[in-house]
């Protein structure tokens, strides 16, 4: 009776063992196709790459554009390069242009040894192309909420906002709930769900910044009204009190 | 002669003989002086040429201007071509196609030197605006000390030119080795060959279609080592635009004027490293006086809470840019009552050295870096009001502190342009 069950146990782990092993045999191919077609592109990508960069050098073309350019300035394409040069970012481009080749080719060939079998088709590959589509989505939505944040903030610092930092941490937040929101859809994750939340959670990001814009704003409104009502108001920095009030001091000009 | 405009679209650089229709040719082929006036009021011209023929009765004078005088033959001393004056970025400063057209009317004409004349169209158009003594003083001064750009230096009040005071002057002086008050000039007197040179300089800008960006001709001229001065300007008053409205409107200004200046030192970098300064005799700080005007001064309460506010909240950025030395002189400050604000003149120059630094280094978006720096002016300002607030003759030892300070610290700056990477507490 024991015997018979060891038999059975070595048999039922053989089995799962030798269909594992069916699935990495199956699956090798694949990745194998994947990564020579990354290698191979990167390489191309290196060479070509080093080639464009000697011809570039070869035509000064850094001096040809910064003598197009304004002095002291720079130009989009110089702002943008790494180390203020454009051959280097034509470099690059061109490096990782090839490598996106290659990873797109990768998973083509990838995706052509799973032909015949759906499973793995349909639900990795649609996967890979969607991981990186997302990937993208959360580092450009998370750039925007920095930027916009530091924009806000600087904004509302020198405009005497009380309340900048909030009003930063705010529209920071708002655009990585965004990307994070627009990662998922894309994702195909969570489907309504996500949405629902999305739509709850942006929602209270507004309705509590609308509060706190509108309580914090009491006293704008309030200086409104004196305003309104002809009562002096303190100054900003800039703001430039009338010369023909013999009770203001002398008035300031910056420039 | 009718009145009727010479040109179509006064921000078009080029000197126009062809597009300038309605104006007879001048009569001269050559002049010893050639004035470039802004674009003034119809009505308003004839003040300007009154005051220009009063300033040379004896000289062959061309006058470029937009519009011709109804009565030329009120002015027969003068002979008036056309010209488009352009406008600048800011508005009421010569902007770089204005010295574009200057260069390239003086070379056709001949003319042995240019006065340009800014300044705010609508302050320009009042009756008496333009001071005969002025234009004299530049002339004389230009011919006889064979100088190659003479500029105004005006009269201004303890209240008044605030970010020149700040920036402008103390940086020209320390890192361009220039002795002038106002270096970004309204009017301009500049030689044959600094306008040429101005003129090849400006080309650039103006094929880039940037012609109304400003232009620095007294780091330029510096840079090409050509001499500069300054002439008096008597109790004038330098032509001043309509103060900015809005915080926001002053902010655009302040960037756009401050950024224009970065640009150009980053862009002339390695000569101010090499460069000597004045190095003018020390000047020994002195303790503020106690302030009285302080509790009807909101304007100071204002700034120095815009400061705390920034103090506050711009820390992150503040850390990209300021070392900590500077950073914990600016929270030491942040806490002092009104009473006993005072920035010292060197931590302002280090923090102006810092951003300049940050600008060339591109260590966070520009406009984000500039707007960044606004608080901290602020709090210069306000601690320059507490100094002159008592006595406003002290406005002259203040911004003499500031500009001695730019220059004790020039070393600063030249250790980290070289080596940003190098450990600075």
């Amino acid at each position: 009776m024991g015997h018979q069950m060891a038999q059975q146990i070595s048999a039922a782990l053989r089995q799962s063992i030798h269909r594992i092993v069916l699935v990495l045999a199956s699956f090798l191919p694949g990745i194998l196709a994947f990564l020579l077609a990354v290698v191979v592109f990167a390489l191309i990508g290196w060479g070509l790459s080093a080639l464009i960069r000697r011809l570039l050098i070869a035509v000064r073309f850094d001096e040809r554009l910064a003598s197009r350019e304004a002095p002291g300035s720079t130009g989009i394409l110089t702002e943008w390069s790494p180390s203020n040069s454009p051959t280097v970012l034509a470099q690059r481009t061109i490096f990782w242009l090839l490598v996106l080749a290659g990873v797109a080719i990768g998973i083509s060939a990838f995706d052509a040894s799973y032909a015949d079998d759906a499973r793995y088709s349909i639900f990795l590959l649609p996967y890979v192309a969607h991981i990186a589509g997302a990937i993208l989505i959360l580092l450009v939505g998370t750039l925007i909420a920095r930027f916009l944040a530091r924009s806000v903030l600087i904004g509302a610092v020198n405009a005497q906002l009380q309340y900048a930092r909030f009003l930063s941490l705010g529209i920071k937040w708002l655009v990585l709930v965004l990307s994070a929101a627009m990662a998922l859809d894309h994702l195909q994750i969570g489907g309504t769900v996500v949405e629902l939340a999305f739509g709850i959670l942006f929602g209270g990001i507004v309705l509590t910044l609308s509060l706190a814009i509108g309580l914090g704003s009491r006293d704008l409104v309030s200086r409104s009204i004196e305003k309104t009502m002809e009562k002096p108001a303190t100054p900003r920095p800039t703001e430039v009190p009338s010369r023909s009030d013999p009770d203001t001091p002398p008035r300031l000009r910056h420039f | 002669m009718s009145s009727s405009p010479l040109t179509a679209d006064a921000t078009q650089p080029t000197a126009h003989s062809e597009s300038g229709p309605t104006l007879a040719p001048a009569h001269r082929s050559t002049a010893e002086l050639l004035i470039c006036l802004p674009a003034l009021a119809p009505d308003a011209l004839p003040h300007a040429l009154h005051a220009i023929a009063a300033a040379f009765p004896n000289e062959s004078v061309l006058v470029a201007s937009a519009h011709a005088p109804e009565t030329p033959s009120d002015f027969p001393s003068l002979d008036i071509i056309p010209y488009a004056s352009a406008r600048s970025d800011v508005g009421w400063i010569l902007a770089a196609a204005d010295y574009a057209s200057a260069a390239q009317l003086a070379l056709e004409h001949n003319a042995r030197a240019v006065i340009l004349l800014g300044g705010d169209t609508a302050a320009l158009s009042a009756p008496n605006a333009l001071d005969p003594t002025l234009l004299r003083s530049l002339f004389d001064c230009l011919r006889t000390k064979n100088v190659d750009l003479v500029l105004p230096r005006f009269a201004v009040g303890p209240n008044d030119a605030l970010v020149n005071s700040a920036l402008l002057y103390p940086l020209s002086r320390a890192l361009f080795g220039a002795d002038i008050h106002f270096p970004l000039p309204i009017d301009a007197a500049i030689s044959a060959r600094l306008a040429q040179r101005l003129g090849s300089t400006t080309q650039r800008l103006i094929a880039l279609n940037q012609g109304s960006s400003l232009l620095w001709p007294v780091a330029e001229s510096a840079a090409a080592g050509f001499s500069v001065r300054e002439v008096s300007a008597g109790s004038a008053a330098p032509p001043t635009p309509p103060p900015p409205a809005t915080q926001a409107d002053f902010n655009a200004l302040f960037t756009s004027i401050a950024g224009s200046l970065f640009n150009d030192i980053e862009s002339k970098s390695s000569f101010w490293q090499r460069a000597r300064g004045i190095y003018a005799p020390s000047v020994q700080p002195s303790s503020p006086p106690p302030i009285h005007e302080l509790a009807a001064s909101p304007e100071i309460h204002s700034m120095i809470e815009t400061f705390r506010l920034a103090q506050d909240n711009l820390q992150e950025i503040w850390s990209l840019v300021l070392p900590p030395q500077s950073r914990l002189a600016l929270k030491k400050l942040s806490v002092l009552s009104p009473d006993v604000f005072t920035m010292e003149p060197d931590l302002w120059a280090r923090v102006v050295y810092d951003f300049a630094l940050a600008y060339h280094l591109r260590t966070l978006n520009r406009s984000h870096l500039l707007g960044a720096m606004t608080p901290l002016y602020f709090a210069w300002v306000a601690s320059y009001l507490r100094f002159v607030a008592d006595d406003p003759a002290r406005a002259t030892h203040a911004i003499e502190l500031t500009a001695a300070a730019f220059e004790n610290e020039k070393s600063y700056i030249v250790s980290r342009w070289r080596w940003p990477d190098r450990f600075n507490p």
